[in-house]
């Protein structure tokens, strides 16, 4: 009797010990979630709070699905991320490894790259947002002096210039995250491969290729995944640039999201939209997960 | 001699007294703490200086709980209403925002004193007043009129080239289809233009709406359903387009709001800008404006109806129906808007909402040798008496608003015809007025 007791009590220590955890999780993601969830199957307005216990079905995602406006801007958020993503992988990796490569003022120079990310999203946006004003801004003004255009390039209003400005500025902010990952991947790195392949006559290209960029493919991918879900804070940078305009160009579903969730305070119709980008989410946090996971297994656990 | 200084010593016992009578008019609250919200900002910050005298009049203490734009304020209302948590007494408000919070705000009809509320300008009361309820105490207006360079028109080449192409006088526009004439003439981009205008969100759709208005249109019928894809709202959208298209304007405007089209218009670069009162100070002073002493302003121009355009709105102050002492609450809005504290407001050059001040403050300048002030004043004193006009006082204007600029800038950059454009528009909005229970 006495050691069924303790066995049970044994066996109920560790759901004890989660149970803070558990609770924490139950408070902080799951009431939330399910609440969102509740919500965008209502047409609960913020300004109107007993709509939230009118219960209308689907009917704010088919709302959302039929629009073939919303699947455009799916569509956008989707090349904007890919293209965000692999230029600040590209600029990231070129930064760290012309860092590793510097032996003095390295310090201070992985102190300035930081510079960008201290900044807030909004004045980002407002800095690149008036760099781009077409009439008065610093790049139109810079190369009509240079006599290399006569025109007033309308940077924020052509739907691809609006999108590589929006990029830009994007870009410009965080590829320092980038950078900082891949070079504390670097300072990681073993020294006996490189100066084993050395040894054995692989030239600088190819101890890149072949070990140093397998290396530190782990580091790019959670990068990635991080940033794939941080760079909604996108959303701050497009509103302030264009907010999505004109006429819809450079819509992004964080946009959409804002614009129908507060300004129209149309929350369960928000929140059903929402959901559906959480898909874009997921899928893109699933694809970088496996990406990892093949990247360490081909490292063979080095990583 | 005695008689002198007799009444040296009334006038100086009359100023010492003068504050004591106001206390006594502020209420006595000690020890009450007052809960605000507030709109923040570099202009609006001011008046918030003047607080401890109301505080030291009372013996209350105001807690300033937020000191945030007018969006970011209203985001942060609207989740208090849904959070249940309006646990504070008096918000910064605004007459375009007012309808959607719905009946969170006291009717101040009972709660302000009645001969106060007489002292503001009627049309201003009237555009606070939300299905028959004051909601809100104007605490400044905004109106837009036509700033424009003078020596342009001033220069004989320009005006005998003008007389010749379009057969009329060249001079500061009357009517909207004169100011399309004038912007064309006097544009030679990419170096200078001839009007401007902000291009997205609610800007450009009152913008649109205001001229629709001037043209003879509506926004609704008297059932709400969507009529601003009339030929009116048509002949209104075209406006913009033919500007746009003709390169009259800054390729970039489709993108403006109101920092770069007052910042371009300081630049020297734009022939005339139809903006806001609380820019002339700016666009006059030497410091920060390549048009400073070269500034003319009019009236805003007349649609084809002969009506002139005057989208408007004020900021004011709202006291919550949950507050638990109102009579606190409204001698503090009273405080903020009244006399004195509009006079200092008027001076940094906002518009008053209170009629004396309008006068007072024309008087100080002209007192003072700055004619520039003065006649701005004197404008905006007329256009906000007998121009200027809401949006509809809906829950839903914004929504409408949401709908509508996408399909404007549509039309301006191209992708659409501005019938197209406006029948879609319309198409949205009946839907969004259906959902709210309309029709």
């Amino acid at each position: 009797m006495i050691r069924a007791l303790r066995t049970r009590r044994v066996e109920t220590a560790p759901f004890l010990l989660l149970t803070p955890a558990l609770i924490t999780m139950l408070f902080v993601v799951a009431v939330p979630l399910v609440f969102s969830l509740w919500a965008s199957l209502t047409p609960y307005q913020l300004t109107k709070p007993a709509t939230l216990w009118r219960f209308i079905g689907p009917e704010n995602y088919r709302r959302a699905v039929t629009d073939s406006a919303f699947w455009i801007v799916f569509g956008r958020t989707i090349l904007f991320l890919t293209i965000a993503l692999n230029v600040e992988l590209l600029l990231g990796l070129g930064i760290a490894l012309l860092i590793n490569r510097i032996t003095w003022g390295q310090r201070t120079l992985r102190t300035i790259m930081m510079f960008p990310m201290m900044f807030s999203p909004i004045l980002v946006g407002f800095q690149f947002k008036f760099l781009f004003n077409d009439n008065i801004g610093i790049v139109n003004n810079a190369l009509q002096s240079l006599g290399l255009t006569d025109q007033a390039i309308p940077w924020l209003v052509d739907a691809r210039l609006a999108m590589f400005s929006i990029t830009l500025a994007e870009v410009w902010m965080s590829t320092s995250v980038f950078a900082i990952l891949l070079l504390a991947g670097l300072f990681a790195m073993p020294r006996d491969p490189l100066e084993a392949a050395k040894v054995d006559g692989c030239n600088a290209w190819q101890v890149f290729r072949h070990i140093t960029l397998p290396f530190l493919m782990p580091f790019a991918y959670i990068a990635m995944a991080i940033r794939s879900l941080d760079v909604a804070r996108a959303y701050d940078i497009v509103a302030v640039m264009t907010d999505g305009g004109p006429a819809g160009r450079t819509e992004l579903l964080w946009t959409v999201i804002a614009r129908v969730g507060y300004e129209n305070a149309k929350m369960g119709q928000a929140n059903a939209i929402a959901f559906i980008s959480t898909l874009l989410s997921i899928a893109f946090t699933w694809h970088f997960y496996r990406k990892l996971v093949a990247a360490r297994r081909y490292m063979g656990g080095a990583a | 001699m005695k008689a002198i200084q007799r009444l040296v010593l009334c006038t100086a016992l009359t100023a010492l007294a003068a504050p004591v009578l106001a206390d006594e008019t502020r209420g006595d609250f000690p020890g009450y703490t007052l809960r605000v919200k507030l709109i923040g900002g570099a202009q609006y910050e001011p008046l918030y200086a003047e607080i401890p005298k109301w505080e030291a009049a009372t013996g209350a203490k105001v807690e300033i709980l937020s000191r945030k734009n007018h969006f970011e304020l209203d985001r942060e209302i609207k989740q208090d209403i849904a959070a249940g948590t309006l646990d504070w007494c008096v918000g910064s408000n605004h007459t375009s925002f007012a309808p959607q919070y719905g009946d969170i705000y006291a009717d101040l009809n009972g709660l302000i004193k009645p001969e106060v509320i007489a002292e503001f300008v009627p049309l201003v009361i009237q555009h606070g007043t939300v299905n028959g309820r004051l909601v809100q105490l104007p605490r400044h207006s905004d109106v837009s009129n036509l700033f424009y360079q003078k020596s342009l028109y001033e220069d004989p080449a320009k005006q005998a080239a003008f007389k010749e192409k379009y057969g009329y006088d060249l001079a500061p526009p009357e009517t909207w289809d004169q100011v399309k004439d004038q912007a064309i003439f006097f544009a030679a981009p990419p170096d200078f233009y001839g009007f401007q205008y902000v291009g997205k969100d609610e800007a450009v759709t009152g913008r649109f709406y205001e001229l629709l208005v001037a043209n003879g249109g509506a926004m609704f019928d008297d059932k709400w359903n969507p009529t601003f894809n009339s030929p009116e709202g048509v002949a209104a959208l075209q406006f913009f387009v033919d500007l746009y298209n003709a390169k009259a304007v800054p390729a970039g405007v489709p993108n403006y709001l109101w920092d770069d089209t007052g910042l371009g218009f300081a630049s020297g670069t734009v022939a005339m800008d139809l903006d806001w009162g609380g820019w002339s100070a700016f666009f006059n002073d030497p410091a920060n404006s390549k048009v400073a002493g070269n500034v003319g302003l009019i009236r805003a121009p007349k649609g084809t109806s002969g009506k002139r355009t005057g989208w408007s709105g004020s900021h004011s102050f709202s006291i919550t129906e949950t507050c638990d002492n109102k009579e606190a609450a409204a001698s503090f809005v009273t405080f903020l808007t009244d006399y004195d504290n509009q006079m200092v407001e008027a001076r940094k050059g906002l518009l008053p909402t209170r009629s004396q001040v309008w006068t007072d403050a024309i008087a100080e300048f002209e007192a003072s040798g700055n004619t520039f002030n003065a006649e701005v004043m004197k404008t905006f004193q007329t256009s906000m008496a007998e121009d200027a006009f809401t949006p509809p006082l809906i829950p839903e204007w914004i929504e409408v608003s949401n709908v509508l600029w996408p399909k404007l800038q549509a039309a301006i950059v191209g992708d659409m015809t501005a019938q197209a454009a406006l029948d879609a528009a319309a198409a949205e909005a009946a839907t969004v007025m259906h959902d709210a229970g309309y029709n």
